[in-house]
């Protein structure tokens, strides 16, 4: 069966479906009870400020939001760095393109800067500078310990991610102290608290954009999976596309990890999830494995807010126990069927 | 002018040269067989004919414009290739693979249109692959494979079609319907086929043109009663054998020191 615009239509309205049902879920959880009845009725009742309205919408919506765009963006680019590189087990984490921009952003703080352009902060606009360098790296070394070794580019991740990731242990170390704990947090992969909606909207947008323009790029991306050789030969412009296509997932990358650190393995366990499902073809792999992608972080999210409840577990914690065993599941399964290298 | 015109073609490998001078030009809607040993450069030649590879010394020509000229969608258009080995690392299926062939022609086009997908079904029905279309890639056997490799390359519908070693894995009756097909579509399409193999009495009777590469970087061109001869073929391959005639085309049955026949001593 061949992919039509219709059932593209049908299953992305689907998979959207089922994020709305999970994020209105998610919404009436927490470690707090709030009865929806009441917190329907407006931020005031009778004169009296309603508190169960100001906790679904000043606290639980921000960030049920802002853990949908990063479960999102995660999944997307998950799936370009698998297309690319031809390796199942990529992820934006264990690539470290996440640390990478990890590394930025400590940087912009550390530095002070505090600017923003178009609603984007410095912050992001370091951290998407860290996550592009980083991809560059990983690209480069992959390169030269071999020109199609998929263990070259997988363990070039592993090794940026630990160097990154002692290079932001060693910042937040010579930090004031009382940041120390913050920056672990946030090291973990946990969210910023927000108050307000608006900081979400600017870069809701460009990830949303980012994953519109990276379902344009599908069919490229199926093709490039067959390796660069063959994609050539079927009228693949290369370096254009794997420019475009890395550089808008660091991007969206970046917008992720600064708002939520270092959450690992959503990029790895969502993407196979959906290809189980609806199969390689990446014109609907992006679409779904983002919706899928949001749904699933936001309930990680609601996880970490409830089992520990007053206190709250950094999210990447929740990813990284359900996505740590699965990584191992698939990395002795592959290492079965896929030739590593040559032989 | 030829419609791929090499000239003085000089290709090494880190200094380990595997192409010497090579010149030659194939005509428009004719059939060539590329031979050789193991490392005579049969892949490289196909590589810098459609792009991959760039000469160190040398030209090639295709169309009448140098082939590191073309963008790859334009050479797409022109060439399309059969490599040897695939290695599936997601799970597509034949029908989607042989689909993409088709990229090249609306790049911006998310979706096929019923043109692309009558163009792929009559390349599954000529390659016999149409029954297993719906299956994933990874759970076909290597003959398989190659005939659905084959079938992409025929969707892609261009006027070159370079295959390396597309019979290597395919049984006798798809071997004989992998050539019936490629010379049904030099004579009725007008492709011309460029196609390395291993199998010098396949291409005896079906191809026009041989390219005989050999392990230093020599060669010998022209039709195949002249090129395949067994002197040529001994001396090249380091190999004696047996070589006879069935009706018009010689045969070659490479021989050696413990087979039960043994190989002519006059050579």
């Amino acid at each position: 069966m061949m992919l039509t615009s219709k059932n593209l239509i049908f299953r992305i309205s689907l998979a959207g479906l089922l994020l709305i049902i999970v994020m209105a879920g998610c919404l009436l959880i927490g470690s707090q009870d709030i009865s929806l009845q009441k917190a329907l009725q407006g931020p005031t009742i009778e004169g009296i400020p309603n508190s169960d309205y100001q906790i679904l919408v000043s606290v639980r919506l921000p960030r049920v939001i802002l853990a949908a765009i990063v479960g999102a963006a995660l999944a997307c680019s998950g799936v370009v760095f698998q297309a690319i590189l031809r390796n199942p087990l990529a992820d934006p984490y264990i690539l470290g393109v996440s640390s990478g921009a990890g590394l930025g952003s400590i940087i912009a703080v550390m530095l002070g800067w505090t600017w923003t352009v178009w609603g984007l902060s410095a912050l992001m606009v370091a951290s998407f500078i860290g996550a592009m360098g980083t991809v560059w790296l990983v690209w480069s070394i992959g390169k030269v310990t071999g020109r199609v070794h998929v263990t070259g580019l997988l363990l070039a991740g592993v090794v940026v991610n630990a160097l990154f990731s002692a290079v932001i242990m060693f910042l937040s170390s010579i930090a004031e102290a009382k940041k120390f704990q913050t920056t672990m947090l946030w090291l973990m992969g946990s969210f910023v608290e927000l108050d307000k909606l608006s900081p979400l909207i600017a870069s809701g947008i460009i990830v949303l954009l980012g994953i519109v323009f990276l379902l344009m790029l599908g069919n490229q991306l199926n093709i490039l999976s067959f390796g660069r050789q063959d994609a050539r030969s079927l009228g693949i412009p290369i370096e254009r596309t794997c420019f475009l296509a890395f550089g808008c997932a660091a991007l969206i990358t970046s917008i992720a990890v600064s708002f939520s650190g270092l959450v690992g393995f959503v990029g790895l366990i969502v993407p196979h999830a959906v290809r189980l499902v609806a199969g390689p073809d990446h014109r609907q792999l992006i679409p779904l494995s983002a919706l899928i992608g949001a749904a699933f972080l936001v309930i990680a999210d609601a996880v970490a807010r409830v089992v520990v409840a007053p206190a709250m577990l950094p999210v990447g914690v929740v990813t990284a126990m359900t996505g740590g065993p699965f990584f191992l599941i698939l990395l002795i399964r592959y290492t079965k069927t896929i030739h590593w290298g040559r032989p | 002018m030829s419609l791929i015109e090499m000239q003085n073609v000089t290709f090494a490998y880190d200094r380990q040269p595997v192409l010497k001078a090579l010149s030659l030009s194939v005509e428009a809607n004719s059939f060539w067989a590329v031979v050789g040993p193991n490392g005579s450069g049969k892949s490289t030649f196909l590589n810098l004919l459609c792009g991959q590879l760039k000469p160190d010394a040398g030209n090639v020509h295709v169309d009448g414009r140098a082939a590191s000229s073309f963008s790859s969608q334009q050479l797409a258009g022109i060439l399309s290739m059969v490599r040897q080995e695939f290695v599936p690392v997601f799970g597509f299926s034949v029908r989607q693979t042989v689909m993409m062939a088709r990229y090249y022609r609306k790049p911006s086009a998310l979706f096929e249109n019923t043109e692309d997908i009558e163009a792929v079904d009559a390349a599954l029905m000529a390659t016999d692959t149409l029954e297993f279309a719906d299956r994933p890639l990874g759970r076909l056997s290597g003959g398989e494979r190659q005939r659905v490799f084959i079938a992409r390359a025929l969707a892609q519908e261009t006027p070159v079609l370079l295959l390396d070693e597309p019979t290597s894995h395919l049984d006798l009756k798809h071997q004989i319907r992998i050539f019936d097909l490629l010379k049904q579509m030099q004579c009725e399409q007008g492709k011309t086929i460029l196609l390395v193999t291993h199998d010098l009495n396949l291409a005896a009777q079906y191809c026009d043109k041989v390219l005989l590469l050999g392990p230093e970087g020599d060669f010998f061109q022209g039709p195949p009663e002249g090129v395949l001869d067994s002197g040529q073929i001994q001396s090249i391959f380091g190999v004696r054998g047996y070589q006879g005639q069935i009706q018009k085309r010689k045969f070659f049955v490479p021989l050696g020191q413990f087979s039960k026949d043994l190989p002519e001593s006059s050579t």
